[in-house]
């Protein structure tokens, strides 16, 4: 795919992107990736934060806390 | 399009993606699996252009939900306990029951887990633009996985018009881009009226 303009701003890379992916399914894998590697993350922080055994009622202050719900 | 080397194809009035599912797509497979026998729903906002190809990280998956009553909101409950989902705001019925009467949103996420959530979000012909959208869907499928979206015309308009905010404009440039060659012109006239009454 030739570039007409090389982008500039976030959108401008954004549809440059979507572009791409629209005609090769394999930047599907990169997704995948960051996507995992986030949920992976978020995973060890939650249980290096919650103890097993009191999870809900931690989770449920520190959720509160940050204003998630009241 | 029904091409093998596209990034997505259209059979059946469904919009078919050619990739693998994520552990995501799993996490929100597994509770439409459950929400399904109790009510009709409606996937919308983030998960939508993720599912696309959208790169970016979502917390949280917002599904409109049909308006249940106590009981049976409790049979689902008791079907997403059984299933090891947990609540945020509660783990009885009558706790959880007040933040629906109160018309807050109420979240869900694996036990041992805070995200990814889901985020539960009750629609009845209160919420015109919700409740078009949830009468109108769209067929998405990723191998095994189908679910139901609002019409990509719809999606966009509502991103660009009502949430605005910097990522909402950068998922509505993605929608737009991705699926340049299936938008419908037409509709974003009839839909854009449907949200400005919103």
């Amino acid at each position: 795919m030739k570039l007409k303009q090389i982008p500039k701003t976030d959108l401008d890379y954004i549809e440059f992107y979507a572009k791409k992916l629209r005609e090769n399914p394999e930047f599907f894998k990169q997704q995948k990736e960051l996507i995992e590697s986030q949920l992976s993350s978020s995973s060890d922080l939650t249980k290096k934060r919650f103890s097993k055994k009191n999870f809900k009622t931690e989770a449920r202050v520190h959720l509160k806390e940050i204003g998630v719900f009241s | 399009m029904n091409k093998q080397n596209k990034a997505y194809s259209i059979k059946n009035d469904t919009i078919v993606i050619n990739r693998e599912l994520t552990k995501l797509d799993l996490f929100v497979k597994d509770f439409l699996d459950i929400l399904k026998r109790h009510s009709d729903y409606l996937v919308v906002s983030g998960f939508v252009s993720i599912s696309t190809g959208r790169t970016r990280g979502t917390e949280d998956v917002d599904i409109l939900v049909g308006k249940l009553n106590k009981t049976k909101f409790a049979l689902l409950l008791e079907d997403l306990f059984k299933n090891e989902f947990w609540c945020y705001q509660g783990d009885t019925i009558n706790e959880i029951w007040k933040y629906i009467e109160n018309k807050n949103n109420i979240m869900f996420a694996k036990e041992g887990e805070i995200f990814p959530n889901i985020e539960f979000i009750s629609v009845d012909e209160s919420k015109p633009a919700k409740y078009f959208e949830f009468t109108h869907p769209q067929k998405i499928k990723i191998q095994d996985f189908e679910f139901k979206i609002p019409p990509i015309e719809f999606e966009i308009l509502y991103k660009e018009i009502i949430l605005a905010g910097k990522k909402d404009i950068e998922d509505a440039q993605h929608l737009r881009t991705f699926f340049s060659d299936i938008i419908k012109r037409e509709r974003f006239k009839e839909y854009g009226l449907i949200i400005k009454r919103n």
